[in-house]
């Protein structure tokens, strides 16, 4: 098995980089509603998703937009893989915030959803059609040995022929995103090892 | 009413994200779930939420909810029946 | 072969797995009506563990003045608890943790209560749990929603590929607070009664608090008889809603038929389902498991003994059924009067014997995963 990355996409608070190539965005909004604009995403759930998984949504599309990703039929043969730091804290203090204070008590149901981490996997195989197997793990810091193993892990399921496969932090108003889009038996000459995704995260 | 109707469209909308929609593309009287905008069970829950924090009407459970948001002009005729704020 | 070395949970019914199996046997629960919790404005029907008691037993094995938070303490008592008469040493470089939890510490949004701020992290506690044992590998955390315990141990599966790695402790945790309440209320989600899994009255679920552990140490020798195989499990995701069950089971459907390569129907003494008693839910397992050929074999859930214990019901109910397939037990679901899915199936309405080897945990979730456990008892 030679696991390859096809496509990738870089995105933190300054720059967006897809396959070294960095996209120039338009300011205009907040960082993500502009990212997805110049993207010429057309998408209007996004504009329900929490922070976490906008970025994650983010990150997935721009990976895949080069490839000209097949978006329509349902493929059981690819897993869908998220890992950060922080979890859903992000729009866990939101939603604290609606329930803070008894006086002002409106839990709200919007909310709430987004307060597991797996729910931006859920999004990226709703947006994609894929029903391989979807999983989110929780590391102190971006480790790109572990980026890897998970990645790795993926494809122990001998079904699976490509995955998804991103770190996706959002906290504190903090966007740091890397996605890449891993094949097996792959012709790419970009192989998935911990260099390769070390080199990727620090651009 | 047709002040009511405006406001809960504005309302509606920024509740439920409704980004690139304007008041005038919902129409008074479509349904509001099934086709056109696109709701999903979250955004019911959410104007229950809405109809007990803006209106002070308490909707428990989802077979009332979907007699109340047949359409925005339903949804306006109860609240100005049972609004308690 | 991959086997389970020992196992505990930490529920309301007990504070070992012996002692939570012969409660569910006879048909207890401790999901009571909570009024005033939390500071909650509204009452829930709930499991949830006294602290009194977790304090008192947490203080037998914790000799530091460190001040650990309940959801910490339920995981390490569990582990503790689960490594005694194994013979592990859990500080060995070749054991493993891995940590199944849902939201951890996220009640001290509400209050720090003295606690640093990086302990609302996932990996704090975990780095905390591991330390109490001196474990120096990276804890795997996975926190995939209610299917956690299940994806938890598709990873010890994976780890223990690994030839470094012998042992793998995975903890399934999560407690009750004000924030995770509040929010499946906003989402009318709960029952006002004691859950109904499959029954055509069921109304909603009931959440519970429970810790649970399980050793798992892979041999090429013989195990002894009785013991529990982990023989495989796979994951699919309903690429459909983020939140609602798929209306076709198509996702869960998916992974059983994964898990089920090597085996045929007959071979499955009993599904232990997720059956957490919402009506989409229900419905949904039903459609999958009558995809799956499953609609004969006995069917359970356990929500109405434990509540839906989020991060740790798939250990948890992992563990109660493996109890229960050594005891040639199929356990019923409690509560059910009525049978009343979309699709017919059978659902138990009284322990019963079996004597088949197999069991099947399956498990589905927000975010539209969905997983599938295939366990064997050896004879």
């Amino acid at each position: 098995m030679k696991l390859g990355i096809e496509s990738y996409c870089r995105i933190t608070n300054e720059k967006v980089i897809v396959n070294d190539k960095t996209i120039a965005i338009t300011c205009e909004q907040s960082w993500l509603t502009d990212i997805y604009h110049s993207a010429k995403i057309s998408y209007p759930k996004f504009f329900k998703m929490d922070n976490l998984a906008k970025s994650g949504f983010l990150g997935s599309e721009l990976a895949l937009q080069p490839l000209e990703f097949d978006k329509n039929t349902i493929k059981e043969d690819i897993a869908v893989v998220c890992c950060n730091r922080s979890s859903s804290l992000d729009d866990d203090t939101s939603y604290q915030k609606t329930i803070q204070n008894n006086d002002d008590y409106y839990p709200s149901p919007a909310v709430f959803v987004y307060t597991l981490a797996n729910i931006v996997t859920g999004e990226i195989s709703i947006r994609n059609k894929t029903m391989g197997e979807s999983a989110f793990y929780v590391m102190e810091q971006f480790n790109p040995q572990k980026f890897c193993s998970f990645a790795e892990s993926a494809f122990l399921d001998s079904n699976i022929q490509a995955c998804i496969c991103g770190w996706v932090e959002y906290y504190n108003e903090n966007c740091d995103v890397l996605f890449t889009y891993i094949t097996r038996n792959s012709k790419n000459n970009k192989e998935l090892n911990i260099d390769t995704i070390h080199t990727l995260y620090n651009l | 009413m047709e002040e009511l109707i405006l406001e809960l469209k504005k309302e509606i909308i920024e509740v439920l994200n409704l980004e690139e929609i304007t008041p005038e593309d919902i129409d008074t009287d479509a349904p509001l779930f099934g086709e056109g905008l696109g709701l999903d069970s979250i955004d019911a829950l959410e104007l229950m939420m809405l109809m007990q924090k803006n209106y002070g009407i308490k909707v428990d459970n989802s077979e009332k909810g979907k007699e109340i948001f047949k359409s925005i002009r339903v949804m306006a005729e109860f609240i100005s029946n049972n609004r308690t704020k | 072969m991959i086997y389970q070395v020992g196992h505990t949970i930490i529920s309301p019914l007990g504070f070992s797995s012996e002692e939570n199996y012969r409660a569910v046997k006879s048909g207890k629960t401790n999901i009571r009506l909570h009024e005033n919790e939390f500071g909650l404005p509204e009452a829930f029907m709930g499991s949830i563990i006294e602290n009194d008691l977790l304090d008192n037993e947490f203080s037998k094995i914790n000799h530091s003045n460190f001040r650990y938070t309940k959801f910490e303490k339920m995981a390490i008592l569990s582990i503790y608890n689960a490594l005694q008469t194994t013979g592990i040493q859990a500080n060995d470089h070749s054991v493993q943790f891995v940590l199944s939890t849902t939201k951890g510490n996220v009640h001290l949004l509400e209050n720090l209560d003295g606690f640093e701020s990086d302990r609302i992290h996932l990996w704090k506690s975990a780095q905390l749990i591991a330390e109490f044992f001196g474990n120096k590998n990276e804890v795997t955390i996975i926190s995939n929603a209610c299917i956690s315990g299940a994806a938890a141990q598709i990873t010890v599966l994976r780890l223990l590929q690994s030839e470094n790695i012998q042992t793998v402790i995975v903890v399934g945790a999560d407690m009750l607070s004000k924030f995770i309440v509040s929010g499946f209320q906003s989402f009318k989600a709960l029952a006002p009664e004691l859950c109904k899994p499959y029954d055509k009255n069921r109304v909603g679920l009931n959440l519970g608090e429970a810790a649970a552990t399980i050793i798992y140490s892979k041999t090429n020798d013989t195990v002894p008889a009785n013991s529990i195989e982990l023989v495989c499990g796979a994951m699919a995701n309903d690429a459909n809603h983020i939140s609602g069950p798929s209306r076709t089971g198509a996702g869960l459907y998916l992974a059983i038929k994964k898990a089920m390569q090597s085996i045929q129907p007959e071979q499955i003494a009993f599904v232990n389902a997720h059956g957490t008693a919402t009506a989409y839910n229900d419905d949904m397992e039903s459609l999958a498991l009558t995809s799956a050929g499953l609609q004969n074999r006995p069917v359970n859930s356990l929500k109405a003994y434990f509540g839906h214990t989020l991060g740790a019901a798939g250990v948890l109910e992992t563990i109660i059924s493996s109890l229960a397939i050594i005891d040639n037990t199929a356990l019923k679901t409690n509560n059910l009067q009525e049978r009343g899915t979309v699709a017919p199936i059978n659902s138990l309405m009284q322990n019963q014997t079996c004597t088949e080897d197999y069991f099947m945990k399956v498990l589905s979730g927000f975010g539209g995963s969905n997983a599938a456990l295939l366990f064997r008892k050896t004879r």
